[in-house]
Formats: structure tokens, C-alpha cells, sequence
């Protein structure tokens, strides 16, 4: 019996560190590594993530205008910058791919979860406000659109992530992974200061 | 005259190929290098395992155990570049953080970034948003008083010509000039130690970037 479970654990011990190995490379250098296909989760999330991305560029715009505080701005600034840049990094993996920017499939397939509900038209994707909220926010002032624009990321945020880290179980590519794993950490530590935003203006996320 | 031409180019093309040797023997014991650390990772796994079963413990790998990043400590790789041993946290927070390292290399940090699109800064800047600029990809170069002023002035020259990248005076750093990034420290001799532009090279906008795509600009300046 002891025999048998000595077996069991090298033949573990093995397994193991194989998998580490294989991620360890994979993690490492992607050169020579081959595009990977259209319905794969690495082109579904560099397909959904852009989109995805691309909502919340344009609602830290929108706030911009909005409103003067400069706390916000400025978060409205770090969002816009990062994920326009993001975005780009993803759009150009798909070029370099030679694969195209949208699929016959729906949104969110490669994570299983095509046919999900949306919230509304123009909310793609998990978080995703949709076109009637965009709208509405183009339309407060001051204090009220920091609130509707806070809480608005906080919930684009947290589908975000959910995104991320569906890639970063999924995905292939060492370098995509790597963004996807470094958006899990950075927009949760945005949502703990959006949730204090919110706090100071007497408010709390809305999910 | 001809053949002598002839010899020097054979020379050169032989200097040539020897260059391209060295490069693929590096890159071979790179290779070597790493199926090596594979293998002793396979054989301590296997060792390991054969200890807990014969031990029967239950006990889960505590070695393994995740750590808070003042626990970590610097290892020194062969290039010379130190590298934080754990993971380096990333909240945003409003108060004051002491870091485990001078100057620190990441974990918590101020919400507002300093700017660090090629500034340099003659007065001490604040840790907490200086690593909110490692955090998105900047090289932060620091010295203090023992660092000649010829290489201060070469190094700002140099810092003002590279976006994603930041200068500033640090008096109580152990030596004349470090460099920072996020995770990644290391010291240089001048201004002209080509492990600087190496350090450049590889951390400005590399790999270690928590936050890539992240700005450089409309946050803190002096």
C-alpha cells in the first residue's frame, strides 16, 4: 500500500512539474510559437477585451467633461489612457494574427458564455453599461455624474475582471496572458478606490 | 595589396562568425540553464512527495505559501540585476507606506502617479507616487550626494530624452546611483556603466510592467 502511494506521488510530482515547466515556457518567450486560431480564447478575449476597453475610454471621456473634481479626472484619465493603449496592444495581436476584429459567433463564446443576458442594448459584455446609461451620463453635472460615472466602472471594472481572468485560465499566448493577469490585479485595486470615491460622496457601488 | 584586403575581410567575416557563436552558445546556456532548473525542480518535487508520503503527513506545502511583500528580499541574478523575491502589492492608498527597500521597487502606493515621461526632479519626491510610476512602466533613476555632478548631469541629459522614465534625488540610498523598476533595482558605477542603458533597455515599458499602457503624464509634478 506504502509502495502504491509512493508511486501515485512521483507519478503526482511528475504531472506537476511538467505543467510548471510547460507554463514557465509559455510564460517566457513566444517566439516560434504559432497564431492561434479565430475561436480560440486568445483571440476572444483580444476581440471582447478591446470592446470591452473601448466602452470605458469613452466614458472616462464623457466625465471629463463632465465635471471639474480633479481626484476623478484624473482616475477618468488613468482608465482612459491605459485602456486605449491596452486595446491597441490587443487590436494589434489580431493583425498580427492575420485574424479579424469581430467573429460569426457571439460575444464571450470563447468563455462559454455566449447567449448570456444583456443588461440592454449596447451591454455587450459582462459590466458593460448600456447605450441609454452612456447617454444619461453625457447629461450629469458635477457630483452626480462622479457618482453615475463611479459606479458605472465599478461595475464595468468587475466584469472586466471576470473577463481577465477567464484568459488568464484560458489563454495561450504568454504575453497576452500576462496583460490579462495584470488587468485582474490593477482594476481591482481600482474598484477599492472607486468604492472609496463613492464613500466620500455618500454613495456606494451598484451591481 | 589585394590579398591583404581580401585577408582583413576573411578576418572580419570570421570575427563576424565568431560573434554570431557566442551569441548562439549564450543562448544555448540559457536553454541548458533552464531544462536544468526544470529538472531540479522535477527531482525535488519527486523528493518531496516521496517525503510526505512516507511521512504521511497531510500537512499542505507551506513553503509554497504566499507571502506579504515585506517578507521578500532582494537575489541578486547574475547580470547583477536584483530582483524582489515575492509579489509586490498594489493598492492604492492615501497614507504614508515604509517600504522594506530604499528606494522602494512596488507594493502599495499613492494613488496619483508621479510624472515620469522623461522628468527629472531636483528636489526628494514622494516614494508612495513614485512607485505608482514604476507600476506603469517607468525606470527610476535616483542618486545622492557622493554621485559626481558630471554624472548627474549626463544621467538628467539622458532621462530627459526617454519618455517612461524619472529622476530624483534620494540622500539616504546606499549608493551613488541606482536604478528602479517595478520588482527590479540595481547599481551603477557612472553614468557611462553600460548597465545602465541595459537596465534602460529592459525595464523601460518591459516585462515586469504591473500596469502596461499606463500614463506617464497629468499626475504629480514638482
Amino acid at each position: 500500500m506504502k509502495f502504491a502511494g509512493w508511486i501515485s506521488g512521483v507519478a503526482a510530482a511528475v504531472v506537476v512539474a511538467a505543467g510548471a515547466i510547460t507554463y514557465a515556457v509559455a510564460d517566457g518567450d513566444d517566439s516560434g510559437m504559432k497564431a492561434p486560431a479565430a475561436d480560440s480564447a486568445d483571440a476572444g478575449f483580444a476581440r471582447d477585451m478591446a470592446v470591452h476597453h473601448q466602452q470605458a475610454v469613452e466614458m472616462s471621456y464623457i466625465v471629463r467633461d463632465r465635471t471639474k473634481n480633479e481626484e476623478v479626472r484624473r482616475l477618468a484619465y488613468d482608465i482612459a489612457q491605459t485602456q486605449a493603449n491596452q486595446r491597441g496592444m490587443m487590436l494589434g495581436w489580431l493583425d498580427l494574427w492575420e485574424l479579424p476584429k469581430v467573429s460569426a459567433e457571439e460575444p464571450m463564446a470563447w468563455m462559454d458564455m455566449s447567449g448570456m443576458p444583456s443588461a440592454g442594448d449596447g451591454s455587450l459584455m459582462p459590466g458593460m453599461a448600456t447605450t441609454a446609461q452612456m447617454e444619461s451620463l453625457g447629461k450629469l453635472d458635477g457630483k452626480a455624474a462622479e457618482i453615475r460615472y463611479l459606479q458605472l466602472m465599478y461595475a464595468h471594472h468587475m466584469g472586466g475582471v471576470h473577463m481577465a481572468k477567464g484568459c488568464v485560465e484560458r489563454c495561450q499566448v504568454g504575453v497576452e496572458r500576462r496583460l490579462a493577469q495584470g488587468m485582474v490585479q490593477a482594476q481591482e485595486s481600482e474598484m477599492q478606490l472607486i468604492t472609496d470615491l463613492l464613500k466620500k460622496r455618500g454613495a456606494k457601488p451598484q451591481t | 595589396m589585394g590579398s591583404a584586403k581580401k585577408t582583413e575581410s576573411q578576418s572580419r567575416k570570421a570575427r563576424i562568425e565568431e560573434m554570431r557563436r557566442a551569441e548562439q552558445t549564450r543562448e544555448r546556456r540559457n536553454r541548458i540553464l533552464t531544462i536544468t532548473a526544470s529538472v531540479i525542480v522535477v527531482a525535488g518535487l519527486v523528493a518531496g512527495g516521496a517525503f510526505l508520503i512516507n511521512s504521511q503527513s497531510d500537512d499542505k506545502d507551506s513553503a509554497s505559501g504566499d507571502s506579504k511583500s515585506t517578507s521578500g528580499k532582494f537575489v541578486t541574478g547574475k547580470d547583477g540585476v536584483k530582483t524582489w523575491s515575492t509579489k509586490l502589492t498594489q493598492n492604492h492608498v492615501t497614507k504614508d507606506v515604509k517600504y522594506p527597500m530604499e528606494p522602494p521597487v512596488g507594493g502599495d502606493h499613492n494613488q496619483v502617479w508621479m510624472n515620469c515621461n522623461g522628468d527629472v526632479y531636483t528636489k526628494a519626491i514622494k516614494n508612495v507616487n513614485a512607485v505608482h510610476s514604476l507600476e506603469h512602466g517607468a525606470v527610476w533613476v535616483t542618486y545622492n550626494s557622493k554621485a559626481s555632478e558630471a554624472d548627474v548631469k549626463t544621467l538628467s541629459e539622458k532621462v530627459k530624452k526617454t519618455p517612461y522614465t524619472l529622476m530624483s534625488p534620494v540622500e539616504d540610498q546606499k549608493d551613488p546611483i541606482m536604478l528602479s523598476a517595478w520588482g527590479h533595482q540595481r547599481t551603477v558605477t557612472s553614468a557611462s556603466d553600460p548597465a545602465a542603458a541595459k537596465f534602460f533597455e529592459t525595464y523601460v515599458q518591459g516585462k515586469q510592467t504591473p500596469e502596461p499602457g499606463a500614463a506617464c503624464t497629468n499626475g504629480l509634478s514638482q
